[in-house]
């Protein structure tokens, strides 16, 4: 009796103990390419204003894929390690399906309604499914053209316009540059994520739909437009004759080493090529909108990154919190400077210091706001893999654009039946 | 009284072999019967986790229909079989010629047991990714190697024939250390005085090499002739990391299919028949090895 009263006693005590040094531990996770040290200060930041919460991140890998496949077996196993999750924009609907990300609107409430207008309109669309919100922008960012600002005075050529024109500047520099390193244009061509956009901005660019009337709009004559400029561009040697493993990451490194004329890349880019210690194109870089069909307008896919609470989550109160205050246009500011992030708030693209560390945001909101959806389904990750899989095919040369359609065509029923 | 006694005791050493045996047979039936029970189970389901509001409906064997009719499992379990039959044997010659160079009377044996050990104690994926590195167009040393030369720089990864010779090199290099640890063991167990005997009698090295070490090296190389086969079909980390089974789809291993069915595209039910087929598979590879081995022990 008396022994069974002294663990009583512990066991309450220690009960008191925890409940004393109660303190909310928020576990987010965040990609290795998605800056987890500028996510570290803002953090701290957080850790500093709401005493009692310590805020710890999981850096995951590197590419969307990378972590996606992570988080799927933690989400499917319904593990509740991960409070706040920055997915890609491409995922919410594959989430709001599944049911991983808490909806959101119940947190919200009546402040809904007054918050989510303040977001750029693409990511108000990208973050409801079915009218629930899904999750809340942490940054924005669109596919941009870099090039080499000293190398187009150099030979005095105007910045392209057209796919044609890249097409000459690129011949021209590379020719009289005559260095066996430098490349006119990369672009991703690896099966990766990116290749995606490397078929979809140039059947934009023409003014071609991927999905019309809910169905892959593959028979059209634009479907070919992307086949037939990447053939182009590389059967005159503009595009780097590895194209086929070129991965996203791999064309900042090549540019920043000073062997890209021109570039496709996300927003990330500038800071590092820009800032980077090892970077040979400091004060040499430009950026512009896509180049487009002649007579056609330029295009571009958006990109950003978002916010959800997982489902399984055990403080989601806490965590949409951490949420909201991360999703604001304070945090977006400092994500802006420090990675030189694209803000999802209108008004931070004209905040003096954004655009004393950032001059080229001045025009990147109106790129921003046309930028266009991949197809949102919740079966993107296959509909993703027809498409890259069958651009990298094609850029390898092991298909022509008739069979690569063909096999795109036929991955892409079994999705939209 | 002593003979009634004799089977009550046998029959309590029985219970007691079955409870000592039974810790084990639990552990093994909760963590290889009854998983592999449910992916059995599953393959019956129309699973998608994506699609979560068709529910799991039973579908029978559709989804074994569906890969029987999908190209990408054929093409995925041919390039499986491509690298199964070029690195089972390529992995076996040069693990021999490591093991019988390691089994030779060094000095100084521990820098050649390492250097056997190295590739072995790699991680897969590391495996790939150095190889990725040696066979990267711009940056990769194979290339730099074929420019001093003055031959053209070759797309190693991104052409399907040199993608698929670069992943072979790879597996053989990762995969020989292994063999040829197995086969150091078995070269270790031949006695010397049948080598003493053979020199004494006038045999020349080849004629001992084939008259001695082989057959009594046999039981090892079938013990590691069927640990690589098995492995081989589950080929995965080392395209995976070289080229992502790129360009296309063509270098792409059925396990690479199956983690992606299932990892990436959420679709558990078809994945899962996808990886019984697998398990069919290797079945049928080691069973027939089996049966010759016992056959060719019968006949010793």
């Amino acid at each position: 009796m008396k022994t069974l009263r002294i663990l009583l006693v512990a066991v309450t005590s220690m009960a008191l103990a925890a409940t004393a040094a109660a303190e909310t531990t928020l576990r987010i996770f965040i990609g290795g390419q998605q800056r987890p040290d500028v996510m570290r200060k803002v953090a701290d930041e957080y850790q500093q204003k709401n005493k009692g919460v310590k805020v710890e991140i999981e850096v995951g890998g590197a590419t969307s894929e990378a972590q996606q496949q992570y988080l799927n077996t933690v989400l499917a196993s319904k593990d509740s390690v991960l409070d706040v999750i920055l997915i890609d924009v491409i995922r919410p609907a594959q989430w709001a399906a599944a049911g991983w990300a808490e909806p959101l609107d119940g947190y919200l409430g009546a402040d809904k309604a007054k918050l989510l207008p303040t977001y750029l309109k693409a990511y108000q669309d990208a973050d409801q499914v079915d009218g629930k919100v899904v999750a809340l922008p942490f940054f924005a960012d669109a596919q941009f053209l870099y090039y080499r600002k000293d190398l187009l005075e150099k030979y005095k050529r105007p910045v392209p316009k057209t796919w044609d024109e890249l097409m000459e500047t690129a011949q021209i520099i590379t020719k009289g540059e005559n260095n066996p390193q430098l490349q006119g244009f990369s672009t991703a061509g690896a099966p990766i994520e990116g290749t995606v956009c490397t078929y979809l901005v140039p059947l934009w660019g023409a003014g071609g739909e991927f999905i019309r009337n809910g169905k892959p709009n593959l028979d059209s004559p634009e479907a070919r437009k992307p086949f037939e400029l990447m053939g182009r561009l590389k059967v005159a040697g503009v595009l780097p004759k590895n194209i086929g493993e070129i991965a996203t990451d791999r064309i900042r490194v090549d540019f920043q080493a000073g062997n890209v004329v021109f570039a496709q890349n996300w927003g990330y880019f500038w800071n590092r090529v820009e800032n980077d210690a090892d970077t040979k194109v400091k004060g040499k870089v430009g950026v512009t909108t896509l180049p487009a069909d002649k007579g056609g307008k330029s295009a571009t896919c958006i990109g950003g990154w978002q916010l959800a609470v997982s489902a399984y989550s055990k403080n989601k109160a806490e965590a949409v919190k951490f949420v909201r205050w991360l999703s604001s246009p304070e945090v977006s500011r400092t994500m802006a400077v420090l990675a030189s992030n694209l803000p999802v708030f209108p008004q931070v693209y004209k905040d003096a210091d954004v655009l004393k560390a950032n001059p080229w945001f001045a025009d990147a909101l109106p790129v921003v706001e046309g930028a266009k959806s991949r197809p949102v389904t919740p079966r993107y990750t296959e509909v993703s893999d027809a498409i890259r899989t069958n651009m990298n095919a094609y850029l390898s040369g092991t298909k022509t654009t008739d069979t690569a359609l063909a096999d795109m065509k036929s991955r892409l029923a079994a999705v939209y039946r | 009284m002593a003979v009634a006694g004799a089977p009550r005791r046998s029959l309590s050493e029985r219970a007691l072999g079955f409870v000592l045996l039974a810790p084990a047979a639990a552990l093994l039936l909760a963590i290889v019967v009854y998983p592999i029970a449910q992916l059995v189970w599953n393959s019956f389901f129309d699973i998608h986790l994506a699609e979560p509001w068709k529910g799991e409906p039973f579908i029978g064997l559709d989804n074994y229909r569906r890969a029987l009719e999908d190209p990408r499992f054929w093409s995925s379990l041919g390039h499986t079989a491509i690298y199964a039959i070029v690195t089972v044997p390529g992995a076996l010659l040069v693990g021999l010629g490591l093991a019988l160079l390691a089994n030779m009377p060094f000095r100084h044996k521990w820098p050649v047991r390492l250097g056997l050990l190295l590739p072995w104690a790699l991680p897969l994926v590391f495996s790939g990714l150095i190889f990725r590195w040696f066979f990267e167009y711009r940056q990769g040393i194979v290339n730099d190697l074929l420019t001093r030369a003055g031959i053209e720089p070759l797309a190693w990864l991104t052409d399907p024939g040199l993608a698929r010779t670069s992943i072979c090199i790879a597996i053989v290099w990762k995969s020989s250390s292994f063999m040829a640890l197995m086969l150091l063991a078995g070269l270790q167990t031949i006695p010397r005085e049948l080598y003493e005997a053979a020199e004494v009698d006038g045999a020349t090295r080849w004629q001992r090499f084939v008259s001695i070490t082989l057959p009594m090296l046999r039981p090892a190389i079938f013990v590691a002739l069927i640990f690589r086969t098995i492995t081989a079909i589950q080929t995965f980390d080392i395209p995976y990391a070289m080229t992502g089974g790129g360009p296309g789809d063509s270098t792409e291993t059925l396990a690479m299919y199956i983690q992606k069915t299932t990892l990436d595209f959420l679709d558990f039910g078809y994945g899962s028949a996808l990886a019984a087929l697998m398990f069919v598979v290797s079945m049928v590879a080691t069973s027939s090895y089996l049966r010759y081995t016992r056959r060719s022990a019968g006949r010793d």
